[in-house]
């Protein structure tokens, strides 16, 4: 049971301390729901785009965890040829995606009556918060990838959870601030 | 499994379960918005979706994470299987349980909605959670083993389509369970 007792230690806390996030999450939206049903295309989006940074983070975080086991990322804080591919490759695939995620939430939005308040100023304030979104978790997933493997844990046990949690708060609060600031 | 991607291959194997996952989570956001908004209890039940959302996440994505790893190294055998798909069980067990008790708690002291008993607190994580963890475990090995027999790296392909699918039967297995436990 080497295996089991090894997921459930390692996974227990972070996954508690996740929900509680999950929980705060909720709590802040039902706060800020004003803010958000006025400019319902962000709302219609949220979801969608809570899943875009969350899978494009774990998937850096297996890849990274992976490269580790298998050597091709020395395990030390340091710029590698593997590293900077999996960036440019990962960054270029969340702009696309972002892309199809835009142009069907116009779609949506055009085919449902849901009213399209300042579309350019929200466009802009959902790039941005991607790509700083992107930026700030690889380099943190990175640097604990290696802190955590390097003390023989699976990253992939403590980070995931950690980072999607993360992520379901974080990504509701930049974007409020930003409508809050711009709009 | 060593390869070495280059970043095209990386945009070439995510891109289109991307694509997919975000059509998903979009869909997911219709149906919630559509039918979840008609219940009565409808205030109290926006408290805990983000929690379940991010619940099935935490839980789902590490196991498709480990399967992909146990694939990658190696280590795929049935006794690995066994133990993931067990810790997987009893971490969503916990948490969902944990999820119903601080999501009371929250009402208790903020909201103070009185919609349905306090038990339904509880049974409505654990029973949409285990229902939808059997669904996600039971189609990302099958994806995992498949994707990885073709050659490609399931790291890039599995998390996206799972998320996808995930999202949609969570809302799917949340509304069932609402009406299986009869929430107004």
């Amino acid at each position: 049971m080497d295996y089991f007792i090894k997921v459930i230690k390692e996974s227990i806390i972070v996954v508690i301390i996740s929900s509680l996030i999950g929980i705060l999450s909720g709590t802040f939206l039902s706060t800020n729901e004003n803010i958000l049903s006025t400019i319902p295309f962000i709302l219609l989006l949220l979801p969608a785009i809570n899943s875009l940074i969350g899978d494009i983070s774990t998937i850096m975080i297996s890849r990274l965890t992976t490269h580790l086991l298998i050597g091709s990322i020395p395990p030390s804080i340091k710029k590698s040829k593997r590293l900077i591919e999996d960036f440019i490759g990962l960054l270029l695939t969340i702009l696309l995606s972002l892309a199809v995620l835009l142009i069907v939430g116009h779609i949506i939005t055009y085919s449902t009556d849901i009213s399209l308040v300042n579309p350019i100023e929200i466009e802009i304030i959902i790039i941005l918060t991607i790509i700083i979104m992107f930026g700030l978790i690889f380099f943190m997933m990175f640097i604990s990838s290696i802190f955590l493997f390097k003390r023989g844990k699976d990253p992939n046990n403590f980070l995931i959870p950690f980072i999607t949690s993360l992520i379901d708060f974080l990504n509701p609060f930049l974007i409020i601030v930003f409508i809050t600031i711009f709009i | 499994m060593e390869r070495e991607d280059s970043r095209f291959t990386i945009v070439k194997e995510i891109f289109p379960s991307e694509t997919l996952s975000i059509m998903g989570s979009v869909l997911a956001g219709l149906i919630l918005s559509l039918i979840i908004l008609e219940f009565k209890s409808f205030p109290i039940l926006i408290l805990l979706i983000p929690a379940l959302l991010s619940l099935r996440g935490n839980i789902s994505s590490p196991f498709i994470a480990r399967t992909a790893k146990d694939l990658i190294i190696g280590q795929f055998n049935k006794r690995n299987i066994a133990e993931n798909i067990l810790s997987t069980y009893l971490l969503a067990i916990i948490t969902a349980f944990l999820i119903g008790i601080f999501t009371l708690i929250i009402n208790i002291f903020i909201f103070k909605f009185n919609y349905f008993s306090n038990e339904l607190f509880i049974l409505i994580p654990l029973i949409s959670m285990l229902f939808t963890l059997s669904l996600v475990i039971t189609i990302s090995i099958l994806l995992n083993s498949v994707v990885f027999k073709f050659g490609l790296d399931p790291n890039n392909i599995i998390p996206p389509i799972m998320t996808g699918i995930g999202e949609f039967f969570n809302v799917v297995f949340f509304y069932l369970t609402l009406i299986l436990l009869g929430v107004p």
